[in-house]
C-alpha cells in the first residue's frame, strides 16, 4: 500500500529509460519522477541527454526500454499527439511557426475552431480564436496581440506563442527546452516570471537547462544528468550551484576569474564612421568609429539587433558598409574581399555557427582546412591531399581538444554544439590572425565549454592579438573585456575601459536610460 | 475583331488558369510542381478517350459527352499525379527530377494508349480522338458591353466550371481548415506536424487537387484549341501556367490576371497576324507572344517574388 501512496505523488514517473542512438547510449537506465505543480529541472552539459529524455516523453521518440508512468498510469507515446492528449505540451528551443502567419493562426493551428457561413460553408474561425487567445494571454501574463504577424514578432513573442500554443491545448505539464538560450537578459526575467506563474496556475514544469543560475531561481527539484546517465535527483533549496556544477561536469571547473590584460600594443583594427544598411535600406549601424590595439578584448555589448552583428559582418566582409573606412594594421581594407581579408588577418568566429560557421554535412577534416585547403601544405597545383588535411586536422584536434566518437572523419552534424563551435574556434586560432573575433561565442553552451572558451580568449589577448568580441552575455563581457563600447539602436553610444563602469551602467547605456 | 480577342483571350488564359491554380495548391504545400504539362496532357487523354467511348453508346453528338471528358479528365489528371506524390511525398524524391518523370512518362505513354484504343475502337492507329465541338453559349446582356462584351461571347461550359474552381480555391486557401494547413506545409511543416497535423497527407491531397485540376485545364484546351486530343497538346502551356503561377506570387487573383494578360496577348497577337494577312510562318513567330512576354516578365518580377519558404523541401521530422 505504502508503495502505492508514493507512486500517486508524482504526475510523470519515467522509470529505467534506456534509449540508444547507433549504439551510442543516449540516455541509460535513467529514472525520475515528477509531482504535480513544481518546476523540475533536468540540467546536464550538451550532449548529456536531456533533450533526448524529454523528447521520450514527449512522444518524439520511444524508448528501447524502460516504463513510463502519467497520473500512475503506464502511458504509451509513439507520437507527440499521444503526449498531447495526456495533456503534455513542450516548447521547443527551435520554434515551428509559420513565418508569415499571424500569431492566432499559428496557434490554432492543428486544431482549428471552425464556424460555418451560411449555415453550411466550414470556415476557420479566426475571430473567436483571437478573442480566446487575448483572454488566456491576460490570464497567465503574455502579452501577446493575436493579429500580429510572426514575422514582425521578436523572440520573446515567439516563445509567448508556443507557451499559448500549449495552453491552448490544456496542458497540464509544460516542458521547456533551453527556454533562455535565445532571450536577451531582459526577457529571461520575463520568462522566469511567466514559468513561475504557470506554477501558481497549477501547471506541473519541466525546464531543460545547462544554465544553474536558472535552476537555483526558479526551480523546486534538480536531476541532473551526465553522458546519459543519472548522477543525482536534488532538492535545489539544500544544493548549491557548485555542487550542481561539479555534479554536472564530474571535474571540478577551471576557475573563472578576470585577468587584466599586461599592456596594449599597436593599434590592430581602425573602424571610422562606419554606416551599414540592412537588406531593407534602413540604417542598422550608424557612423560607427573604433578601434582595437594588440593585447586588448573590445568587447560591443547591446541589446539584441542594435547593430552589434552588423559591425562584426562589416568588418569580416560579409556585409558591404555604406560609408566608412576599416583598417588593419594600417591597410585599408573597406573594399577587399572576404579572403584578401582573411589573409590578411582576421579570424572570424560567426554567431550563427551551424549556418556560418561549418558545413554540416562535411567532415571534420574539412570543415577544419576550409579555410586553407587551398594553398600548401593542404593541396599541391589546385589537387588536395587528404592526407596533409588529415594530418592538420589530427593536430588541431588534439590541441583544441575537440571531442566526437570518429575524430577527423566524423560528419559535422553528429557532433554536439560545443564540440562545432570548438572546431570553428580552433580553425580561427591556427590561423595566426592579428584580429579576431567573436560574436557570441558561447551562445547555447554549457559551463565547462564556456569556461574553456573563456580562458582561450584571454590566453589569445595575452599572446599579443586584437580580440573584438561581441556578445549579448553581460556577464560574460564584465568578465572579459578590457574596453566596452556599447551600442544602442546602431551608435556607439559609449567607449570606456571595462573596469571604469559597472555592469548596471553598461545596462542603462543598453537600453538608451543614459547616454 | 476585339470581340474575337476578347472570346479566344478568355478561352486561352482559362485552362492556364486551373492549371495555374493546381501548381498553388501543389508548390504552397511545398511540393514543386513541375508535372504540369504531362498532367494536363494526360488527363485531356483519359478525358478524350472517354468521350470517344461515351460517343458510341451515347451519340457523338451526346451533350453529355463534355462533362463525362471533363470529369474522366480530373480523375485521369489525379491518378496519375498519385505518382508525384508518392515519388515526393512517401520516397522523398527530388521533386524537380520527379516532376520532369511525370512529363515524360505522360509524353510517351498518352500517344502509345491512344493508338492502342483507338485501334480497338476503329481498327485503325491513330494517334488522335476527334471529340468533337463543344457546346457554346452566350450570355445575354453583358455580351452587348462595348469592348469586354466579347469576353462573354460563346463561351465555353468549362469557363464556368473554371471561375467556380478558382472562387472554391480562394475560400478553401483561406478560408478552411485544409487551406491553412496547407499553407503551413509549405511555409514550415514541422508547425504543423508539432501541431499533430500530417504533413504527408495534407501534401498528397494537395497534389491530387492540382492533378485533377490540371486535367481538366488539358481537356479544355483539347477541346477548345482543335476539338481533337492529339499529342500536339504538349505545347508547352504546363510551363507557361507555372510561369503564370509564379508572376503571381502564388496567390490566385494575381494570377488569374497573369493568365488574362497571356491570353490576351496571344489572341491579340493572332488577331493581327490576321489583319495583316501575313504568311502562316510570321504567325507562328506571334504566337510565341505570350512565352517573349514571360522573359520580359520574368525581368522585372523575379525580384518581389515570395515563394512559399518550405517548397522542394522534403519532410523529415529527425532533421530541422
Amino acid at each position: 500500500m505504502r508503495q502505492e501512496r508514493v507512486e500517486n505523488d508524482y504526475i510523470v514517473e519515467m522509470r529505467h529509460i534506456t534509449k540508444r542512438f547507433g549504439g551510442v547510449a543516449a540516455n541509460d537506465d535513467i529514472s525520475i519522477g515528477i509531482r504535480r505543480g513544481e518546476i523540475f529541472a533536468v540540467l546536464g552539459e550538451n550532449g548529456a541527454g536531456k533533450s533526448t529524455l524529454m523528447s521520450i516523453l514527449f512522444g518524439k521518440y520511444e524508448p528501447d526500454s524502460g516504463d513510463i508512468l502519467v497520473r500512475g498510469r503506464p502511458a504509451v507515446l509513439s507520437s507527440s499527439n499521444d503526449a498531447v492528449s495526456l495533456n503534455i505540451g513542450m516548447v521547443h528551443q527551435h520554434f515551428n511557426l509559420v513565418p508569415n502567419y499571424t500569431v492566432a493562426e499559428n496557434i490554432i493551428l492543428g486544431s482549428e475552431p471552425i464556424k460555418r457561413v451560411f449555415g453550411i460553408f466550414p470556415c476557420v474561425d479566426i475571430k473567436t480564436a483571437e478573442a480566446r487567445i487575448a483572454e488566456l494571454s491576460r490570464a497567465y501574463g503574455l502579452e501577446v496581440d493575436p493579429s500580429l504577424p510572426i514575422a514582425q514578432a521578436g523572440v520573446s513573442v515567439q516563445q509567448r506563442v508556443e507557451i499559448l500554443k500549449m495552453l491552448c491545448r490544456n496542458a497540464e505539464i509544460l516542458i521547456f527546452d533551453e527556454p533562455t538560450a535565445v532571450l536577451a537578459p531582459r526577457e529571461i526575467e520575463f520568462l522566469l516570471d511567466i514559468i513561475r506563474g504557470l506554477r501558481e496556475k497549477g501547471h506541473t514544469i519541466i525546464l531543460i537547462t545547462h544554465k544553474l543560475e536558472e535552476i537555483m531561481r526558479v526551480a523546486d527539484r534538480c536531476a541532473v544528468l551526465r553522458r546519459g546517465r543519472l548522477v543525482g535527483t536534488l532538492a535545489v533549496a539544500d544544493t548549491s550551484p557548485q555542487e550542481l556544477a561539479e555534479l554536472m561536469v564530474g571535474r571540478e571547473l577551471p576557475p573563472a576569474g578576470k585577468r587584466p590584460s599586461a599592456g596594449f600594443g599597436d593599434t590592430v583594427l581602425e573602424v571610422q564612421d562606419l554606416t551599414v544598411r540592412d537588406q531593407d535600406g534602413l540604417e542598422v549601424v550608424k557612423g560607427v568609429s573604433f578601434s582595437v590595439r594588440r593585447g586588448e578584448i573590445f568587447a560591443i555589448v547591446g541589446v539584441s539587433g542594435s547593430g552589434q552583428v552588423e559591425i562584426a559582418d562589416a568588418i569580416a566582409g560579409l556585409a558591404r558598409p555604406q560609408a566608412g573606412r576599416i583598417r588593419l594594421m594600417g591597410l585599408d581594407i573597406t573594399d577587399c574581399g572576404i579572403r584578401r581579408r582573411i589573409e590578411a588577418g582576421i579570424s572570424y568566429i560567426p554567431e550563427d555557427r551551424q549556418r556560418y560557421g561549418v558545413i554540416l554535412d562535411f567532415t571534420l577534416a574539412e570543415n577544419l582546412a576550409i579555410k586553407s585547403y587551398y594553398r600548401p601544405p593542404l593541396s599541391k597545383s589546385g589537387v588536395l591531399r587528404p592526407g596533409r588535411i588529415r594530418e592538420f586536422a589530427d593536430d588541431l584536434i588534439e590541441r583544441y581538444d575537440i571531442r566526437g566518437a570518429d575524430g577527423a572523419g566524423m560528419i559535422t552534424r553528429s557532433m554536439s554544439g560545443g564540440n562545432q563551435q570548438k572546431a570553428i574556434i580552433a580553425r580561427e586560432l591556427s590561423r595566426d590572425s592579428a584580429l579576431i573575433i567573436f560574436v557570441q561565442p558561447t551562445r547555447g553552451l554549457d559551463i565547462g565549454a564556456i569556461r574553456s572558451i573563456h580562458a582561450r580568449i584571454i590566453e589569445e589577448r595575452d599572446r599579443g592579438r586584437a580580440v573584438l568580441l561581441v556578445s549579448l552575455d553581460l556577464d560574460e563581457v564584465m568578465n572579459l573585456a578590457d574596453t566596452v563600447g556599447i551600442v544602442f539602436s546602431g551608435r556607439m553610444v559609449k567607449i570606456s575601459p571595462a573596469n571604469r563602469l559597472t555592469a548596471d551602467e553598461v545596462g542603462e547605456y543598453m537600453m538608451g536610460v543614459r547616454v | 475583331m476585339m470581340d474575337a480577342i476578347m472570346t479566344d483571350g478568355l478561352s486561352f488564359a482559362m485552362p492556364l488558369l486551373i492549371m495555374a491554380i493546381g501548381g498553388i495548391y501543389s508548390e504552397r504545400a511545398g511540393v514543386v510542381m513541375l508535372a504540369i504539362e504531362g498532367l494536363q496532357g494526360f488527363g485531356a487523354f483519359v478525358g478524350a478517350a472517354a468521350a470517344v467511348i461515351s460517343g458510341i453508346y451515347l451519340g457523338t453528338e451526346s451533350p453529355l459527352l463534355i462533362f463525362i471528358a471533363m470529369a474522366a479528365a480530373m480523375a485521369g489528371g489525379a491518378a496519375f499525379s498519385s505518382i508525384h506524390a508518392l515519388l515526393c511525398v512517401k520516397f522523398r524524391a527530388q521533386q524537380v527530377i520527379s516532376g520532369m518523370v511525370v512529363n515524360t512518362l505522360a509524353m510517351a505513354l498518352s500517344p502509345f494508349l491512344t493508338s492502342v484504343i483507338n485501334r480497338a475502337i476503329t481498327g485503325n492507329e491513330s494517334n488522335k480522338f476527334q471529340i468533337g465541338p463543344s457546346v457554346r453559349f452566350t450570355v445575354p446582356g453583358l455580351s452587348e458591353i462595348p469592348l469586354v462584351g466579347g469576353l462573354f461571347k460563346s463561351m465555353y461550359p468549362f469557363e464556368i466550371v473554371i471561375i467556380a474552381a478558382a472562387l472554391i480555391s480562394c475560400y478553401v486557401l483561406y478560408k478552411t481548415r485544409y487551406g491553412l494547413r496547407l499553407r503551413a506545409c509549405g511555409e514550415n511543416p514541422h508547425s504543423l506536424d508539432a501541431a499533430g497535423g500530417d504533413v504527408n497527407r495534407t501534401r498528397t491531397i494537395a497534389v491530387l487537387i492540382c492533378g485533377a485540376l490540371s486535367g481538366l485545364g488539358g481537356v479544355f484546351l483539347a477541346y477548345s484549341i482543335s476539338a481533337t486530343y492529339s499529342p500536339n497538346i504538349y505545347v508547352g502551356y504546363g510551363y507557361l501556367s507555372i510561369a503564370a503561377m509564379i508572376f503571381g506570387n502564388w496567390k490566385i487573383p494575381p494570377t488569374a490576371c497573369v493568365c488574362m494578360f497571356f491570353g490576351l496577348a496571344r489572341s491579340a497577337g493572332y488577331q493581327l497576324c490576321l489583319y495583316l494577312g501575313m504568311p502562316g510562318s510570321y504567325s507562328d513567330l506571334l504566337l510565341t507572344l505570350p512565352y517573349a512576354l514571360t522573359l520580359l516578365l520574368l525581368v522585372f518580377f523575379s525580384k518581389r517574388n515570395n515563394p512559399p519558404r518550405a517548397m522542394g523541401e522534403t519532410f523529415d521530422r529527425s532533421r530541422r
